[in-house]
């Protein structure tokens, strides 16, 4: 098999596997209790915190984990219900229907905005709505401010009329990320982008920011998030963070995976009639792994099931493909044309990319594109 | 991938993967008496259906679509089911005969098989304008 879905979910890595077998028999005590196996396991938690604290420039306490990044982004929303919420249209689903649902007209706002795109790999600039939340006027009082009262509602020090929520679940280890520098209050992460298990998500909350908890309930994650650690999964996310530390994986994403990246998109231009990129290539502009392409008149279900046929694994923008009837909300926004959205595949790599893979699919890609162009009832508009 | 589980049954992978009927490139090269069209690549769905037509029976059949694997499939068994029949008769192949012809689709493909009986249906009503 050819996987190249990395953006949607990557294969788990060895190293993570094995720590978390070993942790399901050793670390299986209750975190949140005292006696030595609830700290041992509570030991290898905060060892998983401040990985991911180094990785990004924050401090451990400013990290909760939760059940992925879909809950992180609810919970940033969520304190914000009934504020002013600003997104692009082209953020994750869990960030723009909450938004949609409980955004209302009190201050202090939220802006919430991802730094690279999950469709497409753009990288955007955070610069601008950085600068835009700090001109925010201060609000005289409000309930997000209040001194706590409720439960997990931590003191509220850095009082502004502007906070910046990021979605850097697709950046994790693909390039360098700085908190601090990026200007961020808050930050979502999730494991299986980068080999760690499905189910494990964490994130950042800058210290003194309004904050409340989507979960209520014991003391876990100091009040910030109910519910009894998961142990083995925050292991196998500390086992894949390693590995991003120990391999600087961010170099090797930046150099061999996107050479990869690159061949494949030079080749499918070069031998595809009617292959047109929707992905940026210059460094800078888009995440090295992913390479978003759309082939005129072929149909982009059609496109990924053919390839699925031959054991090659892509991901489409196209209606079908999830059951829904529009197109990808992200290309739509992007290119503004259906057809496009709807004749677009991606293709996204991991570290585990080879040469060969590159090869297996253009073994195949063009002859499917050729035939699914000439049954097509859309006309190609050039030769 | 060799015979593991496909998302789909063996007859619609078969009708998927080597579709029966279709018209490969320049539709002049079917000399048909009507053709049909229903949906549109915005929508992400269009189907056209050929036909040739004698002593009221479908002689031959035709097709072209920008859709899905499931527009694909189905529209592939509905022109085996046709082939041969009455105007009136292909008429009557509906959504759910080429759902059970096919081993039933996944649930949220079953509208795309409805494509491919609207294009015949608006091509046997263009044949029938025609006459």
């Amino acid at each position: 098999m050819v996987y190249l879905d990395y953006a949607a979910t990557s294969p788990m890595l060895p190293e993570v596997l094995d720590a978390m077998h070993k942790a399901e028999r050793k670390y299986f005590a209750n975190a949140s209790a005292l006696h030595t196996p609830g700290h041992l396991a509570f030991n290898e938690i905060e060892h998983t915190r401040e990985l991911l604290a180094e990785l990004i420039g924050a401090k451990p306490t400013e990290i909760i984990f939760t059940s992925g990044a879909s809950e992180s982004n609810n919970t940033v929303i969520r304190t914000f219900a009934g504020h002013k919420i600003e997104t692009s249209q082209i953020e994750h689903h869990s960030i723009i229907e909450l938004a949609k649902k409980v955004s209302g007209k009190k201050m202090p706002k939220l802006y919430s905005y991802m730094l690279a795109n999950n469709e497409i790999g753009e990288i955007l600039d955070l610069k601008k709505i950085v600068e835009k939340a700090k001109k925010e006027p201060i609000p005289k009082s409000s309930e997000l401010f209040e001194p706590v009262s409720e439960w997990g509602k931590p003191l509220v020090t850095d009082r502004r009329g502007g906070y910046v929520h990021s979605d850097l679940t697709q950046v994790l280890g693909k390039i360098p990320i700085d908190v601090y520098k990026l200007g961020l209050d808050y930050a979502t992460f999730s494991a299986h982008k980068i080999g760690g298990p499905i189910g494990v998500g964490a994130l950042y909350i800058k210290e003194g920011v309004p904050f409340s908890p989507l979960i209520i309930g014991g003391n876990q994650e100091n009040k910030r998030r109910g519910g009894t650690y998961n142990t083995v999964g925050i292991i196998g996310f500390g086992a894949a963070l390693e590995k991003i530390k120990q391999e600087k994986s961010w170099g090797k994403y930046d150099t061999r995976v996107r050479e990869l990246r690159d061949e494949l998109a030079k080749r499918i231009l070069k031998e595809i009639p009617g292959s047109s990129l929707n992905t940026d290539l210059k460094p800078g502009k888009s995440l090295p792994n992913i390479l978003n392409v759309s082939f005129e008149a072929a149909e982009g279900e059609s496109i990924q099931l053919y390839l699925d046929a031959e054991g090659i694994i892509v991901s489409t923008g196209s209606a079908c493909a999830s059951g829904d009837i529009k197109p990808s909300h992200v290309l739509m926004a992007k290119t503004g044309d259906a057809e496009v959205a709807h004749s677009s595949i991606r293709f996204s790599f991991g570290l585990e990319s080879t040469k060969e893979d590159i090869d297996k699919t253009m073994a195949v890609l063009p002859g499917i594109i050729d035939r699914l162009q000439k049954i097509s009832t859309v006309k190609m508009r050039k030769k | 991938m060799e015979n593991e589980d496909w998302i789909y049954t063996e007859i619609v992978k078969e009708h998927f993967l080597h579709p029966k009927n279709f018209l490969m490139g320049d539709e002049s090269k079917f000399k048909y008496d009507a053709v049909g069209q229903v949906g549109n690549p915005i929508c992400g769905d269009q189907m056209r259906m050929y036909i040739k037509v004698k002593d009221d029976k479908i002689t031959d059949i035709r097709w072209k679509t920008y859709g899905c694997a499931s527009a694909i499939a189905s529209t592939s068994a509905l022109s085996e089911l046709a082939k041969g029949k009455t105007l009136d008769e292909a008429l009557k192949i509906g959504a759910k005969e080429i759902d059970d012809y096919l081993g039933k689709l996944p649930k949220h493909k079953f509208h795309c098989s409805v494509l491919g009986h609207e294009a015949l249906a608006d091509a046997i009503a263009k044949y029938r304008e025609k006459k």
